[in-house]
Order: C-alpha cells, then sequence, then structure tokens
C-alpha cells in the first residue's frame, strides 16, 4: 500500500477549504469621479483590500486564498475551512472549563495578530470558529470587515447581531466604528454563550446570565473564568481590555509555554494549503461551479432583472430586488476527491526531491522525472502535476536563497512556476536581505513636482487588472514611484516607468518592499541611463544599435525599411523604454521576462527583433503608413514564438554586436579588446555592427567553421599577415556599382554559400570600412559585421591567431 | 451625424474627385485626451482607461469634403514634456495641428498657449492650428472658461472647438473643420503609394535636429 503514502500527505484534515459569497454593492447608473474617470467598482477594491489577508499566517487563524469576482459584482471568498464549528459542538457536549480558557486563550491569540495589522473581525460567533480535532481552534471570516471598507462595500451590516458590542449599536452600522475592542466583548459574549449561562446585579455579565435563568451556573463559575468575562463585557470600550492585556492574564499560563518557546527557525513546510489550492485549481476545481451546485449560486433569467423605467439619465426604476444581494452566511466545502486521485500515484519522495549531491545509486532509484519537455509553456503551466513538482522544487531552493541562486538560476532556464514567479524574479534579481528597511526608508509621501504626472499615468496603467485597478494597487503604485523617485535623484519619472513597474507590483501585491527592490535592481542591468532627464543619447544609440541588429540578421528587411524611410525611432521608443511592459499585457509581459531575467541587456533588441519577424511578412510588403500603423495598432504577438526566437537570435550573436557605449559596465565588462570610444555620429552612420577583437580571436579559436574572415586590406599586406583562415578580397578590386556580388570574383562564392556564419570584415585604416560591408548589406548578406579598431589589434594577442597569407 | 466617417472612407470607388493628403499633429500636456480624441475620430470607440502615450502613435483617416477626399495622417504624440525632444520630428512638415488642453485644469491650458507659441515660431509659416478644449462632457468641474479659450484663439488666428471624445461632441467637426481651412491645391494631392512615407518624414531634418531642441 505504498500508494497510500503520499496521498496522506495531501490528506491532512487542516488542508481543506471553503467559500463564502456575496454581492459588492453597486454604483448607481454611469457614475464618474472627479477626475472624470468611472468609479472603481466596488467588488474590485474588495479584491484590492483582501490581498493583504493573503500574508496573515496563525494557527489559530484560518489561512485566507482568494478572492474571486463574478458578474454583477459578485464576491467570492476562498478560505482555509477544517474542523468544526463551537456552534455545532456546544449544542452536543459540554466543554470543560479548561477547555473553554483555552478556547478564549486561542481566540485571543488569533484576534491579536489580527488587531496588529488594524483588521476587526466583527463577525466573531460560534459559527465563525473551528475546533480542529486536536482541540485547538481556528477563527474563520475574520476579513469581511476589512474587505468591504469596514463594511461600507456591501449592502448588508459586518455583524453578529447577539454578540455585538453596545457602542456599535450606539454609532449606528454605517459610521465605521474602528475599535478592535468590538472583538473583545464578542468574545466575551462568546464564551458566555459556550457555558450557556446568564444574569446579576453590578456587571453585564451577572444581568445577563439573571435574564436567562442562569445565576446559579454563574455563581459555580471559577473566579478566573468570571473575571475573563466581565472583562470582555465591559461596555466602555475605553475600559475593556485589549488583546494584549487579557493575554498577560495569569491563568493562561498554563498554555503560554508550550506554544511560545521562541522557534530558532521557522519549520520547513513541504507545501502550503495555498499551493494546494492551488493544484486543486489546476486539477480542474472550480469554486465557482461548486457555489453554483450547492445552490448559492442561482442565476435567473437576465430578462427579470430589467426595470420597469429608465429616466434619460439613467436612473433606474422598478427593479426588485434580488435577495441574494443579502449577505448568505452559508459556506461551501470544496471537494478534494479529483485532486487525491489526479495525485494518487506520486511517490512520497516527490515531495522530497534531493537538490544537492546526487549519487548515482540514490537517482536510480528515483522514479524518472515527470516530463513535460517540448510542451507548449502554457500547457506546462495549466499541467497540475508537473506544476506540482516545480513548485515543491523551487519551494526548497527558494527557501534556500540566497546560496542556492546559482541552482534557482538553471531551473528557470527550464520554466517558472507561476505560482512562485514573484520570488524566483527577485531571486534572479539579486533582491538582497533587509530590503524591507530600505524601503522603510524612503520618503514615498513628500509632495513634488512629478506627482502631477505620476497622478495622471496610474489610472491607465494595466487598468484591466483587477489588482492594478484597485484603489489599494493604485496607493501602492504611487509609493513605489515616488520611492524610486527619490531614491534615484540622477533619474526622473519618465512615463512608462508605471508600466515597468506594473508586473513587479502584480507579483509582489503583498510586499511593496519587494517589488520596489526588483524595480530597483531591474533598472541599472537593463535600462542604465533610460531615465536620465535628457536620455537622447542612450536612446539613440540603442536604437542606431536595434537597426544594426536587424541588418545583422534580415538583411532584406533592413533594406525594405531603410528604402520605405521606416525608422525603429517611430515605433520601438515604448518598446524599449519600458521592456516592452507598455506594449503586451500582463500574461505576456511575465513570459518575456522569465527569459529576459537570464539574459543581459542586449535581450530586449532581439526580442524587438523577433517581433519584427513575426510581422515580417506584412511589412515586406508594405508602405511607409501600412507599416506604422501596423506598429500603432499592433497585432496579436505569440509571445511563446517571440521568446523561442529571441532565445535563438541572442545566443547565435557575439556579444560585441550589440555592445553599447552606455551599457552598464557594471554588468558587461570590457577590456581592451572589446568595443569603446564609437561616438554616436559614427554608429549612426554604419549599417553593419562592429564585432570586437575579443568575440573574433575567440570564435577563431572555438568554432573557426562559424566565421567567415574577409580582410580587405592589400594583397600586400594579406600576404605578409593575416588571420588564420581568412580571405582577402582587397577593398580597390571590388567595384561597387552594381549590388552584384559576383562583383567580389572568385570569393562571391564562398558568401553565397556561407549559411549561417558571420561575416566579419577587417581592414586598416587604409580601407573604406563602411561601403564594402554595406555592399554585402545590399546583397542581402546576413550577419555582416565589421572589426572594431583595424586588423594591428591582432597582432599582440597570444596565442597568436595569424599566419603569413601565402596559403590563401 | 458627423461620426459616421465609415462612409466617407470607401466613397464608393468614385475617384473623379481629388485626393489629399495632409500630416496632422496632435500636442497637449498629458491625460488631455490627444489619443482620446483620434481614437474617437478614426475608430468611434472611447476607452475609459485609455493607455498613456510613450513616444507617438500614427493613425489615419479619411473624411469627403464636397468632392475632396482628405485624408489625415495623424501623429498622436507624448504628453509628458519629457517627450518634448522628440515633438519637432512630429510637427515638422505637418499642415495641421491640434493643440489640445483639459477645460477642468488650468495648467493645461497654460501649457496649449506654450505649444500654440512653439508652432508659430517652429512649424511650417501656414500650418493649420486647431485648439481643443476637450472634456467637456466634465462641464460642471470647468476651470477653463470658454470665452477666455474662443479669445485667446481669435488672437491668434487658431480654430477653436470645446470637444468630448467621451461624448464625441465636436470631435468630428474640428478635424472637418481643419480640412475646409487646408489648402486643397496640386501640392496635396495625388501623392498615393510608396511616395506618401518618403515624404511624410522629408519634413523630418533627422534625429540630430530633434535632439537638439531639447537642449
Amino acid at each position: 500500500m505504498t500508494v497510500d503514502m503520499p496521498v496522506s500527505l495531501l490528506k491532512n484534515p487542516e488542508l481543506k477549504f471553503g467559500a463564502i459569497t456575496f454581492f459588492a454593492k453597486q454604483h448607481k447608473g454611469d457614475t464618474c469621479g472627479s477626475n472624470g474617470l468611472p468609479l472603481t467598482p466596488n467588488s474590485i477594491i474588495i479584491v484590492g483590500n483582501a490581498q493583504l489577508l493573503k500574508t496573515i499566517k496563525s494557527p489559530f487563524l484560518c489561512d485566507f486564498l482568494d478572492i474571486i469576482r463574478g458578474k454583477h459584482e459578485r464576491t467570492i471568498v476562498v478560505s482555509q475551512y477544517c474542523g468544526t464549528p463551537l456552534a455545532k459542538i456546544i449544542d452536543k457536549h459540554v466543554l470543560t472549563h479548561l477547555q473553554i480558557k483555552k478556547i478564549a486563550y486561542q481566540a485571543l491569540k488569533g484576534l491579536s495578530v489580527l488587531h496588529k495589522l488594524d483588521i476587526v473581525h466583527r463577525n466573531l460567533s460560534n459559527e465563525n470558529i473551528l475546533r480542529q480535532e486536536n482541540g485547538d481552534i481556528k477563527l474563520f471570516n475574520y476579513g469581511l470587515y476589512h474587505m468591504t471598507n469596514r463594511g461600507a462595500l456591501v449592502s448588508f451590516p459586518v455583524l453578529e447581531v447577539l454578540y455585538t458590542a453596545p457602542e456599535v449599536y450606539l454609532s449606528g452600522f454605517d459610521s465605521g466604528h474602528v475599535d478592535k475592542k468590538v472583538d473583545i466583548w464578542s468574545l466575551g459574549q462568546r464564551i458566555r454563550k459556550i457555558l450557556s449561562l446568564l444574569q446579576v446585579n453590578t456587571s453585564i455579565f451577572e444581568k445577563i446570565a439573571r435574564e436567562h435563568n442562569c445565576y446559579e451556573v454563574y455563581l459555580n463559575l471559577p473566579a478566573d473564568l468570571k473575571e475573563l468575562i466581565e472583562l470582555c463585557l465591559n461596555i466602555y470600550p475605553s475600559k475593556r481590555l485589549s488583546c494584549e492585556e487579557l493575554l498577560d492574564k495569569l491563568y493562561f499560563n498554563e498554555f503560554r509555554d508550550i506554544q511560545e518557546q521562541k522557534k530558532m527557525w521557522e519549520p520547513f513546510e513541504v507545501f502550503s494549503i495555498q499551493e494546494l489550492y492551488y493544484w486543486w485549481q489546476l486539477a480542474g476545481g472550480d469554486v465557482f461551479q461548486e457555489l453554483k451546485k450547492q445552490g448559492l449560486i442561482r442565476s435567473s433569467p437576465p430578462i427579470l432583472s430589467l426595470p420597469s423605467l429608465v429616466l434619460i439619465e439613467g436612473t433606474l426604476l422598478g427593479q426588485d430586488r434580488n435577495p441574494a444581494t443579502l449577505y448568505d452566511p452559508r459556506i461551501v466545502e470544496m471537494p478534494l476527491e479529483t485532486l487525491y486521485q489526479r495525485f494518487i500515484h506520486i511517490p512520497i519522495t516527490a515531495f522530497y526531491p534531493l537538490i544537492h549531491s546526487k549519487s548515482d545509486i540514490i537517482s536510480s532509484s528515483d522514479p524518472p522525472p515527470y516530463d513535460a519537455t517540448g510542451l507548449p509553456l502554457v500547457i506546462k503551466e495549466k499541467d497540475p502535476e508537473y506544476q506540482f513538482h516545480r513548485v515543491i522544487l523551487f519551494r526548497r531552493l527558494l527557501h534556500g536563497y540566497p546560496f542556492t541562486k546559482d541552482l534557482i538560476r538553471q531551473e528557470a532556464e527550464k520554466d517558472i512556476p507561476p505560482l512562485l514567479r514573484g520570488d524566483v524574479w527577485s531571486a534572479l534579481l539579486n533582491v538582497p536581505q533587509g530590503y524591507e528597511r530600505d524601503y522603510m526608508r524612503l520618503d514615498k509621501y513628500s509632495h513634488t513636482t512629478t506627482d502631477r504626472q505620476i497622478e495622471v499615468d496610474i489610472p491607465r496603467c494595466h487598468q484591466y487588472n483587477e489588482l492594478l485597478s484597485s484603489t489599494q494597487g493604485h496607493k501602492k503604485l504611487k509609493r513605489i514611484l515616488k520611492a524610486w523617485v527619490y531614491k534615484n535623484s540622477q533619474y526622473v519619472y519618465w512615463q512608462g516607468l508605471d508600466s515597468l513597474t506594473a508586473p513587479f507590483l502584480y507579483l509582489n501585491f503583498n510586499d511593496e518592499a519587494k517589488a520596489f527592490a526588483c524595480l530597483s535592481n531591474f533598472i541599472p542591468r537593463y535600462l542604465h541611463k533610460f531615465f536620465l532627464k535628457d536620455n537622447t543619447v542612450v536612446i539613440e544609440e540603442y536604437l542606431a544599435k536595434f537597426s544594426q541588429l536587424i541588418s545583422f540578421h534580415d538583411p532584406q528587411l533592413a533594406n525594405h525599411l531603410h528604402d520605405i524611410n521606416f525608422d525603429p525611432k517611430l515605433f520601438a521608443i515604448p518598446w524599449i523604454l519600458t521592456l516592452f511592459s507598455h506594449v503586451f499585457p500582463l500574461y505576456k509581459i511575465l513570459h518575456l521576462w522569465d527569459k529576459l531575467l537570464l539574459c543581459d541587456a542586449s535581450f530586449p533588441l532581439h526580442i524587438g527583433l523577433s517581433i519584427l519577424t513575426q510581422l515580417r511578412d506584412r511589412l515586406l510588403t508594405s508602405g511607409f503608413n501600412e507599416c506604422i500603423l501596423l506598429f500603432s495598432d499592433l497585432p496579436e504577438v505569440d509571445i511563446e514564438k517571440c521568446v523561442i526566437a529571441s532565445m535563438q537570435t541572442y545566443q547565435s550573436t557575439p556579444r560585441s554586436i550589440t555592445s553599447r557605449e552606455h551599457e552598464n559596465e557594471q554588468f558587461y565588462k570590457k577590456n581592451d579588446l572589446d568595443i569603446r570610444g564609437v561616438t554616436l555620429e559614427e554608429l549612426k552612420k554604419e549599417s553593419c555592427p562592429r564585432i570586437s577583437a575579443a568575440d573574433i580571436i575567440n570564435t577563431v579559436r572555438k568554432n573557426p567553421d562559424k566565421i567567415l574572415l574577409i580582410d580587405i586590406r592589400n594583397t600586400t599586406l594579406f600576404h605578409r599577415s593575416c588571420v588564420k583562415g581568412s580571405v582577402n578580397i582587397p577593398f580597390s578590386s571590388v567595384s561597387f556599382n552594381e549590388t552584384v556580388l559576383d562583383n567580389l570574383g572568385t570569393h562571391s562564392s564562398l558568401i553565397k554559400s556561407k549559411g549561417d556564419k558571420v561575416v566579419a570584415i577587417i581592414g586598416d585604416c587604409e580601407t573604406d570600412l563602411e561601403r564594402f560591408p554595406n555592399f554585402l548589406l545590399q546583397c542581402n548578406v546576413s550577419r555582416v559585421c565589421v572589426l572594431h579598431g583595424d586588423f594591428n589589434r591582432f597582432t599582440s594577442v597570444i596565442p597568436t591567431i595569424l599566419t603569413s597569407g601565402t596559403t590563401n | 451625424m458627423a461620426n459616421r466617417t465609415g462612409t466617407a472612407q470607401r466613397p464608393n470607388g468614385q475617384t473623379q474627385g481629388k485626393i489629399c493628403q495632409f500630416k496632422l499633429v496632435l500636442l497637449g500636456e498629458s491625460a488631455v485626451g490627444k489619443s482620446s480624441l483620434v481614437l474617437r475620430f478614426v475608430k468611434g470607440q472611447f476607452h475609459e482607461y485609455q493607455e498613456s502615450t510613450i513616444g507617438a502613435a500614427f493613425l489615419t483617416q479619411t473624411i469627403c469634403l464636397d468632392d475632396t477626399t482628405v485624408k489625415f495622417e495623424i501623429w498622436d504624440t507624448a504628453g509628458q514634456e519629457r517627450y518634448h525632444s522628440l515633438a519637432p520630428m512630429y510637427y515638422r512638415g505637418a499642415q495641421a495641428a491640434i493643440v489640445v488642453y483639459d477645460i477642468t485644469n488650468q495648467d493645461t491650458f497654460g501649457r496649449a498657449k506654450t505649444w500654440v507659441k512653439e508652432l508659430q515660431r517652429q512649424a511650417s509659416p501656414t500650418i493649420v492650428i486647431a485648439l481643443a478644449g476637450n472634456k467637456q462632457d466634465l462641464a460642471n468641474k470647468r476651470m477653463v472658461e470658454y470665452e477666455e479659450a474662443q479669445t485667446y484663439a481669435d488672437e491668434n488666428g487658431l480654430l477653436f472647438m470645446e470637444t468630448s471624445a467621451k461624448t464625441a461632441m465636436n470631435v468630428n467637426d474640428i478635424f472637418l473643420a481643419i480640412a475646409k481651412k487646408l489648402p486643397k491645391n496640386e501640392q496635396n494631392t495625388g501623392q498615393a503609394g510608396n511616395a506618401q512615407g518618403r515624404r511624410l518624414t522629408e519634413g523630418d531634418t533627422g534625429p540630430r535636429a530633434a535632439g537638439n531642441c531639447c537642449k
């Protein structure tokens, strides 16, 4: 029965989840905010608010898992749901005083976690306290009040009538009474309820006990429990004790010691309930369908929701109030059987993948790894079993960060599991420990001259995304942008920085500091100097390199674009300044950047090239207007094809081809044999890129069959000394009148049959290093480049790559 | 209604009339609605969350004016001041410009005046300039009075309309008014096919010139 083993890891009684659903308040008609933009739907505000709940970890709180929006402001909250509600237990059993004290203690522990985050439960009842098999409790549904902006975004009151503190009734439900102590009152009421007793004289508790004819029970209560309840039920919120104060009470000491020994480190979790929920979804789990099946979501024919009368300015009259808009406290548990079945054959070893030092014996005893190679990325991301293995592995690797940096990179080259993308990215970007502190120190609030621009840009930045369009999303994005501008005083805010930040915020929505740290490490690596106040030279250099890269790989296209005067400047600025984050929707950016983060600052040029390649046929048959229209309204780009193509050209292009003066030398170290000192004027005149002596030397030594060296110096010099394997086509011997390769004489066939070899042209100060490469380019010869500097570069290289040219 | 330009686009294959092409550029502070105006004019659409424009976007639209077919080649530019250095590349050689401001924001009107001045100084002397006070649908939050803008437009010989890309008010009208005012002589006709691309960028004296402007 070995097969049962692994499933039992999944079949933990606490690893279960359920969902509740409600409607957010609908805005009336077509209302606009003060900026003329439509009001953010309440359900989206709720989605934004709810994200914080995902970060809450406590053994006494159910883990918050997900929030889903449906039509018409329908909102679904998915959360851990396990154990039995106290309400059910106290119907059948009488709990001992010790058990009750323990429940009180654990509930207070749970509440104190919430209160520290300024979250008020407001909904504490015996239905929402779940007792686990081991007798511990977990609080459930504690996020409703917080996510609905203290109940303001829903049309029902968030409270349990019986347990609600008096001041809530005094101040009215809508006043947004903030005091956390309402929870304490509820707790007191709840304990009282468990004891099922009630009455008194001086104390509220006694009074309630008397009213319920339970004075006897009241009198027989142990003093500590009585005190606790009375403290909780103080009608003055100011006198009512806080969680912390109550937890300090001596009578809780017996529970304290077992659970609060400071741990040296958090125990390693093999997987979490969030991950289980993720796999469950991939395996076909659908919360919406389950709610439908169980009758919590009922759809009525749309015609029934038509109003009787619509006034011209949009007011609706005679619309029946849908009873479903009231709060329905039912909880639907999600069935996990399908997932268990789907994973039943996964061996236990798969939960503990070995990372280091695999011995042959151990690895041969391992089952073969789940093979998904060759499958398209989108399929791999939807395959529950593949994602199971990837998540388990990456989670382990991330746990070892920064020591596992290389392993993370190695695995990321295969693919990155979407669930852990945020953490993997920050590992790839070398986000250091202590990033929170750095972020905390930065000024994100003082008014600056950039504020207006940031404020008008944020409401237009990837607003189709729920997180980024939520109120929380707007606030966070603004803070990150302001912090970045504050920290990088040498740079300024350029429109587009918002789009660039969006993917990081989306992935680290609950960790603003990490999103900021990612952005801060990303820009120097890929967009060095792009955000200078005057970035003209940086951008122009980049665009010139882009044109050259097109010539290098696709001379036919380059010639056509040149003929119709179609300059990359007209379309590629948003591409490079935002690294395509202003061009593509988020899900495409994520896949694109998954690869970008593994490559250097030249990769975006290759992405640009691959986009042109995808549109190649249309571009070749179009004139200027059609071409520019194509880019103003970019057609659907197949991002996976784009990624593959850009990886190919990236790997097959000598690095110096894309070398730039304004590159960040921290990431691209240059020496004497690399390209330096090319002015923008020179660069713009050159249609073909330069290649460094270093790259030629490397290729000649390691892959001599990958390069065709054409030495255009005169024959005498060539015979005296030349690079091994190079051919001599003296510049003076060529007639450039016609763009026909045959003009090159005997060597023309060498060029025609070169395949994908790089054609490097070597000259010296006597030769014209522009006409010859241009001639080749016009003849549609691909991969033409020119040695940076001249032949003499090679003379001092040891061991030499030179020979005397007589063999040729 | 003026916004039915779909019919104008395909004038039933009747080509006996003249065809004129004009390069038009939109300028103005960011988030005043330049892209929205173009989108409304070209596609009849309106997006509440129209993305910001980086660099510039290019679109074309054709309208019929009596027996003449007018084709607008529209350059929609980025509004942020920092992108200013790119602007000359787009307005140089343009026969028409729409300078846009937001009627709910006085600063954007000031910025519009600066653009007008720059065009009068740097662009073609025959350029037809229109001033568009956009977001007329938010007239209850108006900060720029109609009369103020009208006076300014009159003083400077500009076409002027308050527009709303959201409700489509005056959007086609302002383009139509420009088309009427543009000279439809031989120079602008019959440039079809490949020639148009060249002509379009001839006005651009190259990136170097554009770069200098920001200094």
